[in-house]
């Protein structure tokens, strides 16, 4: 049976999944949830695939109403959850039972949240994703009043203990900090900085309030380029770190411009991308050199990390009768019986 | 047979942990145009696990991919492989498309018309009747969503890019930067030096892939006047022939 949720104060929240990743051969960004993480984190704890539709909430608070029983998990930047009313956990699936509002209140520490529904949401698609480019003016932004269908409904879970966490699945939260560190490797320009590369790893740069998907902005001291001749455009990936102006570092995030003119000076790796997805406006940030084969060994080790969660994750749920596997009870009867 | 090339020699440089820069490295500009965009054809037909794309534009590609499921080094092997098909096969020359872009130059559509050709020490009409004067090679599809990125009309120096890029270009803005030259598919910041605009729309995101023409298609601008602008607006751009 399908559900539906309503959105009551969308904040500033979008439908979105892990990222249009045919987009940049035809010149679109790749999108999509910035904290990859999380947003894979949240979609696991609520029996979903990775990449299945969820909502992403930045900043602002947030507040929906289930029309059906569901199950969600919110996870993401630090915040006040509760469901009807109740106080629940952050990264642990969340029983909602219809008529119930759930709400995000007070983000902090962090920037961004994401919450997945067990059997996701329905959204509209261009080149395979969800995820919203403001350049072609595509997605689903979420308005006061705006109905999700999910596919699937699930009844209470029924909780045998009063006041214990239902679930208790073993994931290493990441750590949200106002002074990030974040891994970058050398980029493929380094050599046009010159000495003042080394710049990068010694200033403690502060992430300005002129910063979003596209990317971001910080203030510090700047390496500067050696010479000024113009650069073809050519394709830049995530993560470049660019000196575009006297003012700021640019570091480009998921929603960047596929091409660029200017020299990448360093580029951010995967896992680090996670960490600057969470900066705030005045958050500190300072670089750390690491090579390719390190990146990643640690993303893999995140990934692998996951894949603990969802067999945990999976072997509770079939316990519990929940998810896409159907339990005994909905098997239709052998034949002959 | 199709008409080929020979591919040029390639670098392949380290990019972040999920993407390669692969650059042609000959003198011949273009031949290495030529080869990064038949060896991102090459990658993309013949596909590998986690690889998820090629960005080619006018010397170099960008080769994007998962770095769960494979390596900087597995897809510069990879990158390796399809430079010695090619060097085998050659590469594939298609035949362009034309399209004719109508474009009311300077004032409120253009607001840098003047201060280029203050840099370039022409007279206005000078500056229009260069970038009126040819047909341009589409090189690449580029940022904002799949922007037509041409060499650049023949002024006399290099236009540099605005000290202060703008918050916000209207889609249709043609542009003029360095030695290239662009329409503007939709609305985005931007720090080219924008010359004009054209009613057209560029950019159909209802439809695949959302733009009209490819890399090696053919585009010509064409001068209107402000009151004609109303008549073109909101029809699609399409090809001449």
């Amino acid at each position: 049976m399908s559900g539906s949720l309503i959105i009551l104060q969308p904040g500033n929240s979008v439908v979105t999944d892990l990222g249009r990743f045919r987009g940049p051969r035809f010149g679109l960004p790749v999108n999509g949830a910035l904290d990859q993480f999380s947003a894979r984190a949240a979609n696991i704890l609520a029996g979903n695939d990775d990449n299945a539709p969820l909502l992403e909430v930045t900043a602002l608070d947030f507040r929906l109403k289930a029309t059906t029983d569901i199950l969600i998990a919110v996870t993401g930047a630090p915040l006040h959850l509760t469901v009807g009313g109740r106080e629940c956990q952050q990264w642990e699936p969340v029983s909602v039972r219809a008529g119930e509002t759930v709400a995000l209140r007070q983000i902090t520490g962090g920037l961004r949240a994401y919450l997945a529904v067990h059997g996701s949401v329905e959204a509209p698609v261009l080149l395979g994703s969800c995820a919203p480019d403001t350049v072609v003016g595509f997605g689903l932004r979420l308005a006061e009043g705006t109905e999700l269908k999910t596919s699937r409904t699930v009844a209470p879970i029924r909780q045998p203990y009063f006041d214990l966490p239902l679930f208790r699945l073993g994931l290493t939260r990441p750590e949200f900090s106002s002074q990030a560190v974040v891994e970058v490797t050398d980029g493929p320009d380094v050599e046009e900085f010159g000495d003042t590369a080394d710049l990068l790893y010694t200033t403690e740069y502060t992430v300005s309030a002129r910063s979003n998907h596209i990317g971001l902005r910080l203030g510090g001291a700047l390496p500067e380029r050696q010479s000024g001749a113009e650069v073809l455009s050519r394709g830049v990936p995530v993560g470049a770190i660019e000196v575009p102006s006297r003012e700021e570092l640019l570091v480009l995030h998921r929603g960047r411009g596929v091409t660029a003119g200017y020299p990448v000076l360093a580029v951010v790796t995967s896992r680090s991308l996670d960490v600057l997805a969470q900066a705030r406006p005045g958050h500190t940030i300072t670089f750390r050199r690491t090579t390719v084969p390190d990146a990643t060994a640690k993303y893999r080790a995140a990934l692998r990390e996951l894949e603990n969660l969802r067999s945990t994750v999976s072997t509770v749920f079939a316990l519990l009768g929940i998810g896409s596997q159907p339990g005994w009870q909905q098997l239709a009867p052998a034949a002959g019986t | 047979m199709p008409a080929t090339t020979t591919p040029t020699p390639v670098e392949v440089f380290e990019s972040g942990d999920a993407a390669l820069r692969v650059v042609a490295t000959s003198a011949n500009s273009e031949a290495n145009w030529s080869t990064v965009h038949a060896l991102a054809e090459w990658l993309e037909a013949a596909g590998a696990d986690g690889v998820h794309g090629a960005v080619p534009t006018y010397d170099s590609l960008l080769v994007e991919f998962d770095p769960g499921v494979t390596s900087a080094r597995q897809v510069r092997a990879f990158v390796l492989l399809g430079m010695r098909q090619l060097d085998f096969i050659g590469a594939p020359v298609r035949a362009p498309r034309e399209f004719s872009v109508p474009v009311v130059y300077g004032g409120e559509y253009g607001p840098d018309l003047e201060r280029v050709a203050e840099h370039q020490q022409l007279p206005v009409e000078e500056i229009i009747a260069l970038h009126t004067a040819k047909s341009y090679v589409i090189r690449c599809l580029g940022a904002p969503a799949g922007s037509p990125m041409m060499d650049g009309p023949d002024f006399p120096i290099p236009v540099p890019r605005l000290k202060d890029p703008r918050l916000s270009v209207p889609a249709g803005a043609v542009a003029v930067a360095g030695r290239q030259a662009v329409i503007a598919p939709a609305m985005a910041p931007g720090g080219w030096c924008v010359i004009g605009q054209t009613p057209l729309a560029v950019l159909d995101a209802g439809s695949e892939p959302l733009v009209p023409y490819v890399p090696g298609d053919l585009l010509r601008f064409r001068q209107i006047q402000p009151e004609e602008f109303a008549h073109y607006a909101g029809r699609k751009l399409e090809a001449a022939r």
